[in-house]
């Protein structure tokens, strides 16, 4: 309090200066007046009087200095000071000013977009009041459990509050004539307001609602042009009539965190929907308290409906916080988390280099300026001030720099904004500069502002004042020792930089081209998502009969060679399951992990995976027929080793699951990931399990895919009119299968490429400097008689020594460096790449060659007469 | 003349002007004027200590300064204590007399 009340006198008096030096003034002149007229009242004249008055006072001056002094704030002062002359320096040197700055600028930019996407992705606080009090709850370490359970919890009121959502459901909207979809949340009763989430237009859906909708900020500026009069409007989804009851705010972030926000949200439909548990603590209720009573309530629940399989109050049943790490632990597969680390790891390297430059730009002008600085301190300055005054120029450039930097992000930012990523789930990120951001760029402004200013700032007043005086530094090959480490140190980083970025280039290119195992030139998946209301009621049949005549129409297409039906794309979706299985060849069970997938007649030709041994399967392999299975190679040697699995039975561990025959053999073919080690795979029939509503058609076609794409989308549209279609050539739905090597790719490559650019920049400057400061002893030597190669060899030998140094040291660097990169890269692919090893020397030695050339080239243009008059 | 006046002891110019000041409203030369006739012309108060004194008080809130006319009919600034210099007085005032009394027991009886 005190201190602000200072800080506040202090600051008014700063702004009314010069009035209260006049009253100050007017004040001592009273004080002299009235001791003239008491002199003068005991019989002194008025002149001697005022005389002895003045004497007696003392300085004027210097009363008046140390009266301002006590108000002064001396640092705030200094530093202003400070600020406004380095302000002026960089107006005299502004090509100085602006490499620093926009070196500065690239290395905070890059930084803060990193920073940013990752908190965004992984550290969001969601729009909720009071994040604090909420916990997310894991019932057997399950992020969804069923929709009873929820009730349950809710009914027995221990919590001030419970919200529920399956965030990851579809439904079709019917627009007129056309059907398209939507990605849903489904939420439980008064979600919203449990949750406490603002809204730009209108509310939430309100507790016992049915048919109300709440649309979010994307789908309400995209779909639906951000039509201000959307509120109350109806909407067709999944053949029922809802009302639009309130739109989102555009930096909205939904509770489930990681970027995943639906595209609108409805009720929840009931006892089908498992939804993620979400709880308000009353007050004072903490994390151990509010577990404790879970697991009471859980095992009075295990007691009433025993769940098949887990227990509820399994040791995995957890409470966490919806914010922060431990949502994060609970909830994101390490290798995801890996990755923004190490992506946060290569920009922090960016920004390294980016201060190196800028140090040792300031290395050369503090030693261009020795003369000045010595001037200084032997008038009289202090060395800790002459630091101060080169720290203060090192802040501003930060600062400018991070100012700059920050627009940067800002335009990545809205980039980002509007990047659909390719992959099935509802992730939009909001990368909005928030609080953390600021005082993350702040931290940044203060680190590099040190690491650029302080090591020429002491570099510059260790100096021997008398000998800087006297004479101009001489320059020779020996005193450029702190720069030249400083760009080999430089060249090392931005190889390991490089050599990273080329790596998962090179990755992607070899994902690119890597054999899924499967033709996705010639095939085409159809995506039919029924509205579950219409097909429900008539069971399975009338499922069948539309899959039946879908795929009739399919194969009747012209241009079209097959047509088959699966419920799983491979490379999209996948289904890992782990469990005993028994064969008829052992009588041991054994422990697998496979593959599933149920894929109708004409599967394989139709993808083009080849059957090694045995048949397809037929219309006759469907419910109530002997069961039957097709093995992948890699789980017939795995199973059967070297007997032809055909013929033979299996039989899972289930509950109730008759052996299968196995009547086939497929080649290996990739599942889930491009890069994945080979798996074991196992396909059923598509009719033999009950009927989903989400129809997957593959479709493989005689010439381009491209052309068939319409009159597939309307021979299915014609069958159903309320069914949402989506086709697309194979081709195109890789992306979520390369996205993880795009994704390191881009952001790799360019964090490399912009290693490299800053490293040449330094490089250059380097050269350029240390052969300008040797103009004189070139001079001489020509004038010596020494020839164009002598001087290039001099000139070319300083490059060598730094470029080779840094490189051997970079590439020894880059080798331990890399070795946890493994994880992130196709398999056939180490992290000592030869490939990326010599382009990274043939990128960086070509660089080197132009940085010096320029150098070269001005050396041997000076004149030995003009060199030699320096002396 | 002023060469035998004592040095002041740290601190006790404060509280001679918040003991000069609790009075009533004076300028500073009055300030000045007043100290040395209380203390029977032995207390000098130098005229390059008052003002800084004076700043330093008023920036920590323990006086506040009014212009206003002198007896002379000049333009004066008159300093007035703050409820905050109030109790600071008090507070300094007892602090300086337990020095006193303890320094006077030291001298008679050591």
């Amino acid at each position: 309090m005190a201190f602000l009340r200072e800080l506040y006198l202090r600051l008014r008096w700063r702004a009314g200066r010069s009035r209260f030096q006049a009253d100050l003034a007017d004040e001592m002149q009273f004080h002299i007046e009235s001791r003239a007229d008491e002199l003068e009242s005991n019989g002194v004249p008025r002149s001697e009087a005022l005389l002895r008055a003045r004497r007696e006072f003392g300085s004027r001056l210097k009363a008046a200095e140390d009266t301002s002094g006590a108000w002064q704030m001396q640092w705030l002062e200094d530093l202003a000071a400070d600020l406004r002359y380095a302000g002026r320096a960089f107006r005299r040197n502004p090509g100085f000013a602006l490499t620093a700055i926009s070196c500065l600028a690239l290395g905070i930019g890059a930084n803060t977009t990193i920073f940013n996407i990752t908190t965004g992705f992984l550290f969001s606080q969601p729009s909720c009041r009071d994040n604090a009090s909420l916990i997310a709850i894991w019932e057997g370490g399950k992020m969804r459990s069923s929709f009873a359970d929820f009730q349950f919890l809710r009914n027995a009121q221990v919590f001030a509050g419970m919200a529920g959502i399956n965030p990851e459901r579809e439904v079709n909207w019917r627009d007129g004539d056309r059907t398209s979809r939507f990605y849903a949340g489904t939420v439980t009763d008064d979600f919203f307001g449990t949750l406490g989430v603002p809204f730009l237009l209108g509310r939430g859906i309100a507790p016992g609602e049915t048919n109300t909708a709440v649309l979010s900020n994307q789908v309400w500026r995209g779909t639906f042009a951000g039509d201000p009069a959307i509120l109350g409007r109806k909407l067709i989804l999944e053949g029922r009539v809802y009302t639009v009851a309130g739109v989102l705010p555009a930096d909205h972030r939904s509770v489930v965190g990681f970027g995943i926000s639906p595209d609108i949200y409805i009720p929840a439909a009931g006892d089908d929907d498992n939804v993620q548990f979400y709880a308000r603590m009353p007050k004072g209720m903490t994390l151990p308290v509010a577990r404790a009573r879970l697991l009471s309530l859980f095992a009075q629940l295990d007691r009433i409906h025993p769940n098949e399989g887990r227990q509820r109050t399994d040791r995995q049943t957890r409470v966490t916080g919806v914010t922060g790490l431990d949502l994060l632990q609970q909830a994101m597969p390490g290798v995801v988390v890996a990755f923004f680390a190490m992506l946060l790891v290569v920009a922090g390297l960016v920004l390294l280099i980016a201060c190196t430059n800028v140090a040792s730009l300031l290395l050369a002008r503090a030693s261009s300026r020795s003369q000045e600085l010595a001037i200084r301190l032997s008038l009289g300055a202090s060395r800790r001030r002459i630091v101060r005054h080169l720290l203060a120029e090192s802040l501003l450039l930060s600062v400018l720099g991070s100012v700059a930097g920050l627009a940067i992000d800002m335009a990545c930012a809205k980039g980002i904004d509007s990047l659909a990523l390719p992959v099935p789930l509802p992730i939009h990120l909001v990368v909005s500069p928030d609080w953390r951001l600021l005082w993350y760029a702040l931290c940044i402004v203060f680190v590099s502002a040190a690491l650029c200013g302080l090591l020429p700032a002491l570099k510059a007043v260790r100096k021997d004042v008398s000998h800087a005086l006297k004479q101009e530094e001489r320059q020779t090959a020996r005193s450029w020792n702190l720069r030249s480490v400083l760009v080999g140190g430089q060249l090392a980083v931005s190889i390991v930089l490089l050599t990273t970025g080329f790596l998962f280039v090179h990755n992607l290119l070899r994902a690119t081209s890597m054999n899924p195992g499967f033709d996705v030139h010639h095939t085409i998946w159809a995506y039919m998502r029924l509205v579950p209301e219409k097909y429900s009621d008539a069971g399975q049949t009338k499922q069948m009969s539309l899959v039946r005549s879908a795929l009739e129409r399919l194969r009747a297409l012209p241009g079209v060679e097959a047509a088959a039906i699966t419920r799983r794309v491979p490379l999209n979706d996948y289904c890992a399951i782990g469990t005993e299985l028994r064969t008829d060849v052992s009588p041991t069970p054994i422990h697998l992990q496979y593959e599933c997938n149920s894929v109708g007649p004409d599967y394989f030709r139709t993808i083009g995976i080849p059957i090694l041994r045995g048949r397809e399967f037929s219309t006759a392999d469907r419910t109530g027929s002997q069961p039957v299975a097709i093995v992948n190679e890699t789980f017939a040697r795995t199973v059967f080793g070297k007997t032809d699995p055909v013929g033979h039975t299996i039989a899972m561990d289930f509950a109730n699951d008759k052996p299968k025959l196995i009547v086939g053999v497929a080649k290996d073919s990739r599942y889930f990931t491009l890069g994945e080690r080979q798996r074991l795979a196992v396909y059923e029939p598509y009719f033999s399990l009950g009927e989903p509503i989400n129809l997957h058609f593959l479709v493989r076609t005689a010439g381009s895919p491209a052309a068939c794409v319409k009159s597939i989308t309307d021979a299915l549209g014609s069958l159903d009119a309320t069914a949402a279609i989506e086709a697309k050539p194979m081709r195109r739905a890789l992306g979520l299968a390369l996205l993880p090597s795009q994704a390191g790719a881009v952001m790799l490559g360019a964090m490399g490429i912009l290693g490299l650019m800053l490293a040449a920049i330094g490089l250059y400057g380097v050269l350029l400097f240390s052969v300008s400061r040797r103009t004189r002893e070139i001079g001489l030597r020509v004038a010596l008689g020494a020839t164009p190669p002598d001087v290039l060899r001099i000139v070319g030998r300083q490059s060598l020594v730094l470029v080779g140094g840094g490189m051997l040291a970079g590439l020894a660097l880059a080798f331990f460096v890399m070795q946890p990169l493994a994880t992130f890269l196709v398999p056939g692919l180490s992290t000592v790449d030869p490939t990326a090893v010599f382009a990274v020397i043939g990128v960086l030695a070509a660089t080197a060659l132009l940085a010096s050339l320029a150098p070269a080239v001005r050396a041997l243009r000076v004149d030995p007469m003009t060199a030699l008059r320096y002396e | 003349m002023p060469d035998d006046s004592p040095q002041l002891l740290p601190g006790t110019l404060y509280l001679l002007i918040l003991r000069t000041l609790a009075a009533g409203p004076l300028h500073g030369y009055a300030i000045a004027r007043r100290i040395k006739e209380r203390s029977a012309e032995v207390l000098d108060v130098e005229e390059g200590s008052l003002y800084p004194a004076l700043n330093r008080m008023l920036l920590k809130g323990w006086l506040r300064a009014e212009w206003g006319t002198s007896e002379t009919n000049r333009k004066a600034r008159f300093y007035s204590l703050t409820k905050e210099g109030q109790k600071r007085l008090v507070a300094e005032a007892g602090e300086f007399n337990k020095l006193v009394n303890a320094i006077q027991l030291v001298m008679k009886t050591a």
